[in-house]
């Protein structure tokens, strides 16, 4: 590229105060003005932290160890103050929480203005402007513990899009947005990216960022670059999985059929790649016999004509559906379908307004959270909403303690559990100096203890990299399989759906639209739609080479879970 | 989510209206005059006024009146309890005499002491629908900009409107934690425990409510620094909308008002020094 | 880490930390005030709100603390609707500055500093403080803002003030050597 460098970093480490070890190890990055780049790499790999150098959090908020140098548009982070770094940068955080600071969207979306001391006059247009672009507009009054996930996560783009800053940071801006709105979010931010401006991105929902021209990626491991170049020259050079990240689903169905990418000039978007002269050996890939899901029986839970809401908005109504015991069931649909509270209503934390839910026959309106956490296990969207110890065993712990077992049991358990979810070397760390989706996981890690009969997780693999994610969901998997443990999967993350469960229910607005095997209504449009949802890339990949979809995503299924 | 008082979102209503500036400015002096005085012939107009005032911003009666109950009889007993224990109390504050109205053997009732009780309880409702009204009319932005408008350092008026804005947060977490204790075996259900379990139960969430509170002290201000929080010396706010002629009146009000109490305090209290209340006998 | 001087310690940093400090602070004073505990010995605030200035106070010093009372009050005001009442909120703003005075007795709570020594030292505080807050301050407000029986008056804000003292060294006392403890811990992590 030949516009000038803006940011420089050079023989740069990091060592948080509290850490032994460097953070970020010897790292060289050169990023050009108006490039447009993703970062990727497993959860705990220090992507986060590399953001932090470039906004000036490290080292004004987080205390450490600086070696090497970093410039920021000709400032040097570990003189610059917050401020003259604001003016250049501008981020959103990955905890869309925590971003969330006024109270109400219209004031903190005006945040950033309202500290440069903008008139009123001024700052409303530009209010009305950014949450405009992202659909917020007739929200402006709304409270934030009113919002759903995805909505603050809108709110939390529109805050920082009015900025005159050059450079923007979005920390996981996906994270907790249905597919639909994630490939509006791309698109917003490639928009922005045309103003001109230098854009770095952080996810790990790397297909969907693909939806739009990225210049660059990089690749993290362990605190390193591994990777530094071009998206296609990556893909190609099939080296993502060494790394435990997850490549296009598409490229996967290629490698699985042992088609060389080289027959390919560019494979970065689907929509281009002519795949008329792979079509054979694509065709034997999928498999004569197929496996059908087993038919259950035994009804579990059973919901009845449920509406519920919090204030005077109904937020769902007239939900009637049952479970099945040993089946595995997701929850997908828009943001704010009421997806996190249908889970909540199972778990008794809130009871419903009207109609009844029944477990094994027995109205669960008799019985206390803690009888029905003893059958129901809850991993909530937000870990922060779970966590209460400081150290993460105690955490995991801290379940197990209340029921009758032995402390060779609880520690077996709870050695398991870290082991699966990929934190036992990190058990006597205190929760507050490890990663969100490590955080994530110690959630996840502290209901898999418990083995309850049904197993809610809501958002499991956001903010997760594949290596993680896969291990976690062939566990879970496994539990279905060997002890008919049911699960209920919330995501937005279809291809999780499809591979992972054998029935969905869709919600939107507030109503059940669908309740259906998930390839049935994969292959629903009018469903897809209303629900915001969106078709895989092997979708796409079977209908270009004329293969019926459902049977060859099956067939990429079962080739996986073979491997 | 339990309901609160004040409301976070504007209301419809004419003095829903005016700015936070104007509505911290008339609280102020209101509660100024309603403090420096025992005068029942400030107090009366007052209440009478707050009273209209109340009307007009249409408020959810069921709470207002249980407020206004609570706090009579709150304030009530403790006028009993000071004449129990001392019947001549109104004496040091109205004219020193003691003309008794009703006597029960040793005990009694002056007029001097019913009078003061009856002027107190007076006061003391009128401080209380004089805040009432300006709860009920202004929501935490506003108040924290009219603070600033005021001249409070904005650093200062930022402690209102974050605490408000975390109070949801904190009240979810305090529901999430004792949910998520709950789930995973900690039994606190009311209709199972007695009441000494349940307060021990309570402290079991308490302390991870307020350690996790303060642990979130580091990623808010994060935020609020990646938004140049700080930046400059003043600030503006969006709550805040430009001055209508309303506000100028109510603002000339204010003063006035204020003006007149030092006035009072003035001529009335400090030079000549009248240390007793105004009575009708 | 230069050594800051009496006025800075008194006063605070004031910078975006602690301004978010003083405001969770005073979020939760005020929700303690109102939830916290009233409902068990009504008319008696044995409120465990006092625990929220001694945190302040160890993060950021005893003015910090101050306002974090004082807003937290007039806070508590606001949700339960029943008034100001600023004879109370003084009180509490005086009693939060002695609570806070921890980091001029070189307790360090962000550093996992906090003795026997200092714990003592808390406790005459915190005993000092509660005496001249609601034992000088406040029955002296409220006898100028809405006069009333001396007796009275002084007993309703002593026993406030006892029930500050039992809550602060029953409550205040552990909770300060656990979070010692806890940020102690938080040291030179190692993956095992
Ligand atoms: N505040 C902190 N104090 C100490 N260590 C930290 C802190 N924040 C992060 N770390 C450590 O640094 C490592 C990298 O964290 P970072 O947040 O940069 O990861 P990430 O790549 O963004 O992960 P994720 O995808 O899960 O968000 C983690 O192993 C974590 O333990
Ligand atoms: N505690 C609450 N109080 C009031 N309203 C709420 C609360 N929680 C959620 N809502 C509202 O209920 C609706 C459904 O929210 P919910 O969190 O169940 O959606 P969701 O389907 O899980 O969305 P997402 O995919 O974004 O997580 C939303 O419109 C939201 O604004
Ligand atoms: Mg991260
Ligand atoms: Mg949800």
């Amino acid at each position: 590229m030949s516009s000038e460098p803006l940011i420089v970093f050079d023989h740069f480490s990091f060592r948080y105060a509290s850490q032994q070890v460097e953070t970020l190890k010897d790292i060289h990055l050169t990023l050009h003005k108006g490039e447009k780049v993703l970062i990727i790499g497993q959860s705990g790999s220090g992507k986060s932290t590399l953001v932090h150098c470039i906004n000036g959090l490290i080292p004004n908020s987080f205390k450490g160890e600086i070696s090497g140098s970093c410039t920021v548009a000709g400032m040097d982070i570990s003189r610059a103050s917050i401020f003259s770094l604001s003016k250049q940068v501008g981020t959103v955080l990955q905890d869309s929480d925590a971003q969330f600071v006024a109270l109400s969207v219209g004031e903190d979306v005006a945040f950033a203005l309202e500290n440069q001391a903008i008139e009123r006059k001024e700052m409303i247009p530009l209010v009305k402007k950014a949450t405009d672009k992202v659909g917020m507009s007739d929200f402006l009054m709304q409270v934030p513990y009113t919002l759903s996930g995805g909505q603050k996560q809108k709110v939390s783009l529109a805050g920082v899009l009015h900025e005159n800053v050059s450079i923007l940071l979005f920390d996981e801006p996906l994270a907790s947005l249905d597919p639909y709105s994630g490939m509006q979010a791309i698109e917003l931010i490639d928009t922005i990216h045309q103003e001109d401006r230098t854009v770095i991105i952080v996810e790990h929902r790397l297909e969907d960022v693909m939806h739009r021209e990225i210049d660059r990626v990089i690749v993290m491991h362990e605190g390193e670059i591994v990777y530094d170049g071009e998206l296609n020259a990556l893909l190609k050079a099939n080296i993502l999985v060494k790394y435990g990240l997850r490549e296009p689903l598409y490229l996967q169905a290629l490698n699985y059929a042992k088609i060389p990418f080289d027959k390919f000039e560019d494979v970065t978007n689907i929509q281009k790649i002519d795949f008329s002269n792979v079509q054979n050996e694509l065709k034997t890939f999928v498999p004569k016999q197929m496996h059908k899901y087993i038919d259950h029986s035994e009804i579990l839970l059973r919901v009845k004509n449920v509406s519920f809401a919090y204030d005077e908005k109904p937020v769902l109504k007239e939900i009637n559906f049952t479970v099945y015991r040993g089946e595995r069931l997701a929850f997908v649909g828009k943001n704010g379908a009421g997806k996190s509270t249908m889970a909540k209503l199972l778990c008794a934390f809130v009871r419903p307004n009207k109609g009844s839910i029944e477990l094994n026959t027995t109205d669960i309106k008799v019985m206390t959270i803690k009888e029905v956490g003893q059958r129901i296990g809850y991993v909530m969207q937000n870990p922060n909403h779970m966590i209460v110890k400081h150290l993460i065993k105690d955490e995991v712990r801290f379940a197990l303690e209340n029921q009758s077992l032995t402390t060779e049991q609880i520690d077996v358990r709870v050695e398991d559990a870290l082991k699966i979810c990929g934190l036992h070397s990190m058990r006597n760390w205190p929760v507050s100096a490890v990663s969100y989706g490590q955080r994530k996981r110690i959630t996840v890690a502290a209901i898999l203890a418990l083995k309850p009969d049904i197993l809610i997780l809501d958002e499991p693999t956001s903010g997760q990299d594949y290596a993680h994610y896969s291990e976690i969901m062939d566990f879970l998997d496994q539990l279905n399989k060997d002890h008919g443990i049911t699960f209920i999967f919330i995501t937005h993350d279809m291809h999780l759906a499809i591979e992972y469960t054998d029935r969905a229910l869709v919600f939107a607005d507030g109503a059940l639209i669908a309740d259906d095997e998930i390839q049935a209504i994969m292959a629903n449009q009018a469903i897809i739609q209303k629900a915001n949802l969106k078709q895989t890339s092997l979708y796409y990949l079977a209908q270009a080479c004329d293969l019926n979809a459902e049977t060859f995503i099956r067939s990429f299924i079962e080739h996986r879970s073979q491997s | 989510m339990k309901q609160f008082v004040i409301n976070v979102t504007p209301g419809p209503t004419f003095l829903h209206h005016l700015t936070g500036k104007t509505k911290v400015m008339l609280f102020g002096a209101f509660i100024f005059y309603t403090l420096m005085s025992f005068d029942v012939r400030l107090l009366l107009p007052l209440f009478i006024l707050s009273l209209i005032a109340l009307f007009s911003l249409k408020p959810s009666w069921k709470v207002v009146i249980a407020l206004f109950t609570f706090i009579f009889f709150m304030n009530l007993i403790n006028l009993v309890l000071f004449w129990l224990v001392d019947p001549d109390v109104g004496q040091y504050y109205t004219t020193e005499t003691r003309t008794i109205l009703y006597s029960f053997g040793n005990f009694f009732l002056s007029r001097e002491t019913f009078w003061y009780l009856l002027i107190r309880q007076l006061k003391l409702m009128t401080s209380f629908m004089v805040s009432l009204t300006f709860i009920l009319a202004i929501t935490p932005s506003e108040f924290a900009a009219g603070l600033y408008g005021l001249g409070l350092p904005y650093k200062v008026c930022t402690v209102v409107s974050l605490a408000f804005r975390y109070i949801p947060d904190i009240a979810n977490d305090y529901e999430n934690i004792k949910i998520s204790l709950q789930a995973r075996g900690l039994e606190m259900d009311k209709r199972k425990l007695n009441l000494f379990k349940r307060l021990k139960d309570n402290l079991f969430i308490l302390l991870p409510l307020i350690i996790s509170s303060f642990d979130r002290i580091g990623n808010i201000a994060n935020a609020l620094d990646l938004r140049a929080y700080g930046l400059l010396k003043k600030r503006t706010y969006y709550a805040e909308h430009e001055p209508t002629r309303a506000d100028h009146f109510f603002r000339f009000i204010a003063i006035a008002v204020l003006l007149f109490s030092f006035a009072w305090i003035g001529s009335r209290m400090i030079w000549p020094p009248v240390t007793q209340m105004w009575t009708p006998f | 880490m230069q050594k800051k001087n009496l006025a800075q310690l008194i006063l605070g940093d004031w910078n975006t930390k602690t301004v978010v400090g003083v405001a969770i602070g005073a979020a939760l004073f005020g929700v303690l005030m109102v939830y916290g505990g009233v409902k068990v010995f009504t008319n008696t605030n044995l409120t465990t709100a006092m625990l929220i200035p001694v945190i302040v106070g160890a993060m950021f010093g005893p003015v910090p603390a101050l306002v974090a009372c004082f807003f937290g009050n007039v806070i508590a005001d606001l949700i339960g609707g029943w008034g100001f009442w600023f004879d109370w909120s003084i009180g509490n703003g005086v009693l939060g500055f002695f609570v806070g005075l921890l980091p001029l007795y070189g307790a360090d709570i962000n550093k996992g500093i906090f003795t026997v020594k200092h714990a003592i030292i808390f406790a005459v505080i915190a005993v000092l403080g509660n005496a001249l807050a609601f034992g000088v301050v406040t029955p002296l407000f409220t006898l100028l803002f809405f006069g009333g029986e001396l007796n009275i008056t002084f007993l309703q804000s002593l026993t406030g003030g006892a029930s500050n003292v039992l809550v602060l060294t029953v409550l205040g006392i552990p909770l300060l050597f656990a979070l010692a403890k806890r940020n102690a811990s938080s040291q030179n992590l190692v993956k095992e």
